[in-house]
């Protein structure tokens, strides 16, 4: 084991005692109220985790911050709308429909715009998919006008209770998603052969291109996951926060964030992160005004970003001499 | 020395080109396309796109609207009427530029605008330094007090909907103990400030104070704070889809007190997003949301009538008040415009001396020292019952 | 071959050229726009060149910051917004207020908490330093919000009077336009002489390689700092003349939108290229009114197109990404080579007449 390795391992402990340190606190202080609270920001976080994937997956093997990720996510969220509420199909239909139109636009954005910048520097990629996400939100205004819709739940609104705190049925599809997206995305990771040669890819293309992995495959994969795993989140989060064609800048933002804290380019990181984002809003949103819970969660992002640079599960950054 | 010639020729001569073009274009220049003379022209600023969208789109309808039925007509004394509309994209930097190009540029007689309490507030300076008057679309109490000159307003205040909202508390469900959940944007804010400070001189006890993000999707923190405290009910005060949201927390968290919720809820996005939880809500609400409250027979209920027709017709779906803004606002210029001329300082005076001029919010009577309109006489409180409104008398 | 391009000017003494011919070229503009037509252009150049200036100043800084120290900052927003309620406050709460002492502390103010904030974020690399500056113009934002003794909250500050010095009061678009301009101008000298200075060259050692650079006794962190104080007074400044242009500021005004705004400014323009910010900011500045004003250029189009705000931001969006598919380094990197281009092919044309002449001889 690396060096590195080992602080890592001694600071995600530090990390977990830490969060398990606040969140025994506030059962203790507050009860079920407290209880409630978590549940929320495990609901909340696991929306972060799903978008946040969406960035880890494409930063570890292209090293771009594609800012239109959140915008695969409200595209999921509004074609579930379409498909199922207005169009009549059944959920799992729609929701496979769902995913797949969303990923083949991923792709094809990345075969339109991005391969062909494949030799420029990373900023100007970053710049195309912000006007990536300028360009989807106006169509989708175009398409589906202002107004936020409404996706019925999957399994009903029947609150379920338990220890005085309750939780929408819904919230646990979004934490079954989650817990398949980032064990699918890890295994293709670390046990696929493509999936090695991809992350070898962002480091050194050459050794890559010699297991067969060139940089554009990887990154045309890449983008594909991205968006299946955006689409998705989209779908099943719609019945929780209205799918809207300006949902996602939020979306992007907190993933955004909730990757970075998690260290870009570990899907495990996405979710630790995603869920700490997730639990720390609604704990600050509780025991502090409200108007500054916002400010609080980015202030923590900051200072945990100063104390550990390179995020809770990230490695350390090469240093390019 | 060649190199030094050469490094100098070429902006030198670029220098020269463009002085001779500047020259030459005043010669040319100096007679300006005067087409006021056969189409009067009024410009509107509208949040077409960004958070604001959902008022600007409709009031950018009726005012299209408003438009053709005109032309159709006599238009204003024979001439045509041209409403220009600029989109600020919810931006106040972007409502002040747009303003200054109606103005400025397209040479029009009046102004209407924003959407939006802030992109109003931006576009006051310009309409004051150009002496030209603005009717807004907007509820924010802060625009017309202190009175400026030139701002009128169609909309009925954000005062008028507390007073109505407190009068519903104090009167129908008599209560003392009241909780604010409202959202952290202007339109919240500034709703939940002025209900703060009036409802203790109505006898109630605001319990809690809470806000939201615009964009939040869980409110389960702030509504178990209020649930902690001895609130009889609720007050929010935003737009969608945050109200909805909170209703669907306070039927997962089982809370039974009164949801009852600002004017920013009065459309039928509401229901459609909370579904069952919206069921027993109450807002404050135009007249026209719902016609039969207004007596049959009367000009008001008339006009009421066929814009909804018409609009209908016209757009495949009810109008909501924010079309009725924007039509009201439209006429009010445009009657003025009629009765009085076209010169700015003859707008102002006609608009101020407005009175009993039936629009779809109301009968808007303004004076000097009032630019609002409407009275609180003007809403009616309405509850939502299974899925449809009903008027609460 | 070699001798023809060692013989062209180089790039620093063509930058103060450029620097005087768009100079006078810009002080030029509202003598012609005065004389085009509003309802034949339908876009108020002067009023849109005022905000355009404005950001300039934002944007210049930014650049030295982005393409010169190789550091990203996603929240310069919160910079430009602290120059403008800064001034904002100081000439409305206190009667009788110079403006220009406003705008003055609001440029010092901005930059005082650059250093603050800078000394302890700029440790921070690439992704993460994106990042954190990112978190700082949210907290700026709801800060702005929140504190509603100080700022007004989400109404914000109403009548902020115009910005007047010396006994002239600059209060219409067209007196504010030589005053933005002059000030950009002067950013402009101010930067080019930077990068030629010791500074710069540290700096330019910086963006291609901070060890190299810190092994070769350029003193990193020292630079970094002091390149983003300079480009926080920058956006200071700028937020200052814009709360004094718009006379009224409210918190929408320094969203996050805007911070990205200025980055996709300065890479659409050309990082590291001292002309790269002003070309960003025109282009990106301009588009929108032109976009918007598209429909009444082109009276035949159909009546779905006619709604302009339905597809305004998808060509937006769109140009963007075209801009940087067939541009990648930049507009300005692009007229450079056209204009290195133009400039060689020009020698080549003299020197082939010299040539000529010679032989004649």
């Amino acid at each position: 084991m690396r060096m590195g390795d080992r602080n890592q391992v001694r600071l995600l402990w530090g990390a977990a005692a830490l969060v398990a340190v606040v969140v025994v606190f506030t059962l203790i202080y507050k009860g079920s109220t407290g209880l409630q609270w978590i549940l929320s920001g495990l609901t909340v976080g696991s929306i972060y985790a799903l978008v946040a994937m969406g960035f880890s997956v494409i930063y570890s093997s292209t090293r771009v911050i594609n800012f239109a990720q959140g915008e695969f996510t409200m595209l999921g969220g509004m074609m579930m709308f379409t498909l199922c509420t207005r169009g009549g199909l059944p959920l799992w239909l729609g929701f496979l429909l769902t995913v797949g139109i969303v990923t083949l636009l991923g792709a094809g954005f990345e075969r339109a715009a991005i391969h062909p910048l494949k030799d420029q520097s990373v900023i100007t990629v970053i710049i195309v998919t912000i006007g990536l996400a300028i360009f989807i939100r106006a169509l989708a205004k175009w398409i589906w006008g202002t107004d936020p819709v409404k996706v019925a739940s999957f399994t009903g609104d029947k609150p379920l209770r338990f220890f005085g705190a309750s939780i929408v049925p819904q919230s646990l599809w979004v934490f079954g998603l989650t817990l398949i997206a980032v064990v699918l995305v890890f295994a293709f990771f670390n046990r696929t052969l493509l999936g090695k040669g991809m992350r070898a890819a962002a480091d050194n293309p050459d050794a890559a291109s010699l297991v067969g992995v060139s940089a554009s495959t990887s990154s045309l994969v890449a983008w594909s996951i991205a968006a299946a795993v955006g689409a998705a989140a989209g779908a099943v989060i719609a019945p929780i926060n209205f799918a809207a064609y300006d949902a996602g800048a939020m979306l992007g933002l907190k993933g955004f964030s909730a990757a970075v804290l998690g260290g870009l380019g570990s899907a495990p990181g996405a979710v630790v992160g995603g869920l700490m984002l997730g639990v720390l809003e609604m704990i600050t949103a509780g025991f502090a005004p409200s108007g500054y819970k916002d400010a609080v969660a980015f202030l923590i992002l900051i200072l945990v970003l100063l104390i550990r640079p390179q995020g809770l599960l990230g490695k350390p950054a090469d240093v390019k001499v | 020395m060649a190199q030094k010639i050469l490094r100098w020729k070429l902006p030198i001569a670029l220098f020269c080109v463009l002085v001779a073009a500047t020259l030459g274009s005043m010669g040319c220049g100096t007679q300006k396309v005067d087409t006021s003379k056969s189409v009067y022209k009024i410009g509107a600023v509208l949040s077409l796109s960004g958070p604001a969208a959902p008022l600007g789109q409709p009031e950018q309808n009726s005012l299209k609207m408003l438009e053709s039925q005109l032309n159709a007509g006599a238009g204003v004394n024979g001439h045509k009427v041209q409403f220009i509309i600029e989109d600020d994209q919810s931006d106040p930097a972007k409502a002040t530029a747009a303003i200054t190009l109606l103005i400025n540029q397209e040479g029009v007689s009046a102004m209407i605008g924003s959407s939006s309490t802030g992109a109003t507030l931006a576009m006051v300076p310009v309409a004051q330094s150009t002496q030209t008057t603005l009717v807004c679309c907007a509820a924010g109490t802060a625009i017309t007090k202190p009175v400026n000159k030139y701002i009128f307003r169609t909309p009925p205040t954000d005062s008028m909907a507390i007073d109505k909202v407190l009068g519903y508390l104090t009167g129908t469900l008599k209560a003392t103990k009241i909780a604010i959940l409202h959202d952290a944007n202007a339109y919240g804010v500034g709703g939940a400030t002025e209900l703060a400070a009036k409802a203790p001189t109505k006898g109630i006890t605001v319990t809690a104070n809470e806000s939201y993000g615009t964009t939040d999707t869980d409110m389960t923190p702030q509504l178990t704070k209020i649930q902690a405290t001895p609130a009889q009910a609720l007050v929010v005060w935003g737009t969608n889809p945050g109200p909805a949201t909170i209703a669907k927390n306070m039927q997962q968290l089982a809370m039974k007190i009164p949801f009852i919720g600002s004017n920013g809820i009065a459309n039928k996005t509401f229901i459609t997003l909370a579904g069952s939880a919206a069921n027993g809500v109450a807002f404050p609400g135009g007249n026209m949301l719902i016609p039969s409250s207004i007596t049959a027979g009367t000009p008001w209920r008339n006009a009421v009538d066929k814009f909804t027709t018409d609009y209908t017709t016209a757009y495949g779906k009810a109008p909501d008040t924010f079309a009725a803004h924007g039509w009201d606002a439209g006429t009010i210029l445009t009657t003025a415009m009629k009765t009085a001329g076209t010169s700015k300082a003859q707008i102002q005076t006609a608009v101020q001396a407005t009175k009993g001029l039936v629009g779809i919010d109301g009968i808007y009577n303004y004076s000097a020292t009032n630019h609002d309109g409407l009275t609180s006489a003007d809403l009616i409180m309405i509850k939502i019952v299974n899925g449809a409104w009903t008027q609460i008398k | 071959m070699d001798k023809q391009l060692a013989r062209l000017p180089d790039a620093e003494s063509r930058n103060y050229r450029t620097l005087a011919i768009s100079t006078a070229f810009i002080l030029l503009i509202p003598v012609w726009a005065r004389f085009i037509p509003g309802d034949v252009l339908h876009i108020d150049i002067v009023n849109v060149m005022v905000l355009a200036g404005i950001y300039a100043c934002v944007v210049v800084g930014l650049n030295l910051l982005v393409g010169y120290a190789g550091q990203i900052s996603l929240g310069h927003a919160a910079f430009f917004g602290i120059g403008a309620y800064t001034t904002a406050i100081l000439c409305t709460r206190i009667h009788g207020f110079p403006t220009w002492l406003g705008v003055l502390a609001g440029t010092a103010l901005s930059g005082a908490i650059g250093w603050l904030v800078g000394k302890p974020v700029l440790r921070l690399k690439g992704h993460y330093l994106a990042m954190a500056t990112l978190g700082l113009g949210e907290i700026a934002f709801i800060l702005f919000q929140q504190l509603k003794w100080l700022t007004g909250g989400t109404v914000g500050i109403l009548n902020i009077p115009p910005l007047s010095m010396f006994g002239l009061k600059f209060d219409t678009d067209l007196k504010l336009y030589f005053v933005v301009w002059i000030i950009v101008m002067a950013l402009m000298l101010l930067s080019i002489n930077l990068i030629r200075s010791r500074v710069g060259r540290g700096l330019r050692a910086l963006h291609s390689s901070e060890v190299a650079a810190d092994a070769m006794g350029v003193n990193t962190s020292t630079y970094k700092v002091q390149v983003f104080v300079l480009s926080a007074a920058f956006a200071g400044l700028g937020g200052a003349l814009f709360a004094h242009f718009q006379k009224y500021v409210n918190p929408e005004s320094f969203v996050l939108a805007i911070s990205i705004m200025f980055i996709t400014m300065v890479v659409v323009g050309g990082m590291g290229n001292i002309w790269g910010g002003l070309i960003g900011v025109l282009l990106l500045t301009f588009l929108p009114p032109v976009i918007q004003a598209l429909p009444q250029w082109l009276p035949g189009l159909p009546s779905g197109l006619q709604n302009f705000s339905n597809y305004e931001l998808v060509l937006y969006g769109l140009l963007l990404i075209l801009f940087m598919m067939f541009l990648p380094k930049g507009v300005a990197d692009g007229l450079g080579r056209a204009a290195d281009f133009t400039e060689v092919r020009a020698r080549r044309l003299g020197d082939r007449r010299k040539a000529k002449r010679l032989e004649g001889r």
